[in-house]
């Protein structure tokens, strides 16, 4: 894929060319509306709106990482959302079990590739790295996305937060401790993740 | 923790330190416990996160031309069809409530729009009585000399003067008139004009006029759809 050449037809208005990026880069997108959101569909409405923002606005990118300038495009499109959730509280609302009770997480359900344990396990750590990240504040929950989800670099990152490198680092440092003191919580839930760590750190 | 030494330990798992900075961490590593605790700690956070799936997209996030607003390019000519659509409605409105308004002004003013017959009549019959001796004594005076003149001067000037003479003599006979008859020419101003009624019957504006309008503003409206669903076609096929 010839990204630049692709760019190019996209300012020049050609949609066809900036939907080959979309399905370049859609994944990327998703996964880091997801995380910053932590709900499939507030992220798949984010994600939808950030490539339409894109689109509109794809003469104002003046080369450089598209990734990062794109993945400015979906954490301001996370940003709104967030701040309509703020002016608008919902309650998500989980399928039930025939007990009545919230079902954890349905999603499982549709993996084929794992078997039951390990699809419950997955979905556990998932699901507590997720609520760990949800406690975060948007702006560290942002750059940890970004640098460890996504592995761009620092400048990367930067471009896309719109905040000096500084800051960058210390975002990250502090948000990696924190998600460190909140997956502790987590430890006899998740034993063999942190064993494995413990071992290589050893 | 000093949150210098956070950053350093945090950089230096992505491997973003100098080479200095470097060896001077890892020097202090060796040292201090509590920096290879912090570590263990980042690099633990970290590796969790990097062991988050990566999920795939749940649907095609493609865009639509209608998403972003963009509309088939359509022929220069489009935008002059759609003019003369919009004007030849207008007018025939126009047409239409010129045509409807027209009777109403009629029967609620007799004089206005009927060519200036009725109104000027009256009021010279209205103001007849009381200008009429003044008018009575200047009218000789007024008719001998043009007609004098009229021998000598050349013909345009005696169709004047004749008309002149015909103008005084109309101002001359009112006042000669009976007192019956002005009153009748008061009360009967209205009545005296049936020949003219039928007038009023026919519209302003004929209905050929409207119907052209009518063809005009429903072929400009037609070829402009025609434009259009080609235009979308041939975007549609060429994507």
């Amino acid at each position: 894929m010839d990204e630049q050449a692709l760019i190019l037809d996209a300012q020049n208005g050609d949609l066809d060319a900036f939907n080959t990026l979309i399905l370049h880069y859609q994944d990327s997108v998703f996964n880091t509306a997801l995380r910053i959101l932590g709900d499939d569909d507030l992220a798949a409405d984010a994600t939808q709106d950030a490539f339409i923002s894109a689109f509109k606005s794809i003469n104002s990118f003046r080369g450089g990482s598209f990734k990062a300038w794109l993945m400015r495009t979906v954490t301001n499109a996370c940003y709104d959302e967030l701040r309509r959730q703020k002016r608008r509280p919902t309650t998500p609302l989980e399928p039930d079990t025939d007990d009545g009770e919230e079902m954890d997480s349905p999603r499982w359900l549709a993996d084929p590739s794992m078997t039951p344990d390990q699809k419950a396990e997955a979905d556990e750590l998932e699901h507590a790295i997720q609520h760990c990240l949800n406690n975060l504040p948007v702006e560290f929950k942002t750059v940890v996305v970004m640098a460890d989800l996504q592995g761009m670099d620092y400048t990367e990152v930067a471009v896309a937060a719109r905040v000096p490198l500084g800051t960058i680092k210390s975002r990250l440092a502090r948000a990696r401790l924190r998600l460190r003191e909140c997956l502790q919580g987590f430890e006899e839930l998740l034993p063999s993740v942190f064993r494995l760590e413990e071992e290589s750190t050893a | 923790m000093k949150q210098r030494d956070l950053e350093l330990l945090s950089s230096y798992l992505d491997g973003q330190l100098s080479p200095s900075d470097t060896s001077r961490l890892e020097s202090r590593l060796l040292i201090e416990p509590e920096l290879r605790s912090v570590l263990s700690d980042l690099r633990s956070a970290r590796s969790m996160l990097r062991q988050l799936p990566m999920r795939k997209a749940p649907r095609n996030f493609r865009l639509t031309p209608k998403m972003v607003g963009k509309n088939p390019p359509l022929p220069r000519v489009y935008p002059a069809f759609r003019l003369t659509s919009v004007l030849a409605t207008v007018m025939l409105f126009l047409t239409m409530g010129l045509n409807l308004v027209r009777p109403t002004l009629a029967t609620a003013s007799p004089g206005f729009g009927m060519g200036g017959g009725g109104a000027p009549d009256t009021f010279a019959a209205e103001a007849a009585p009381t200008e009429a001796p003044a008018a009575a004594l200047e009218a000789p005076a007024a008719t001998e000399a043009p007609a004098e003149e009229s021998s000598i001067a050349s013909a345009p000037m005696a169709t004047e003067t004749i008309s002149g003479q015909e103008d005084s003599a109309r101002i001359v006979d009112t006042p000669v008139a009976k007192e019956g008859e002005t009153q009748n020419a008061i009360g009967g101003g209205v009545e005296q004009e049936p020949p003219q009624a039928p007038a009023s019957d026919t519209p302003l504006v004929p209905a050929v006029w409207q119907w052209s309008l009518a063809g005009i503003a429903l072929l400009s409206g037609l070829v402009m759809l025609f434009m259009r669903q080609i235009s979308v076609n041939y975007w549609r096929n060429r994507k």
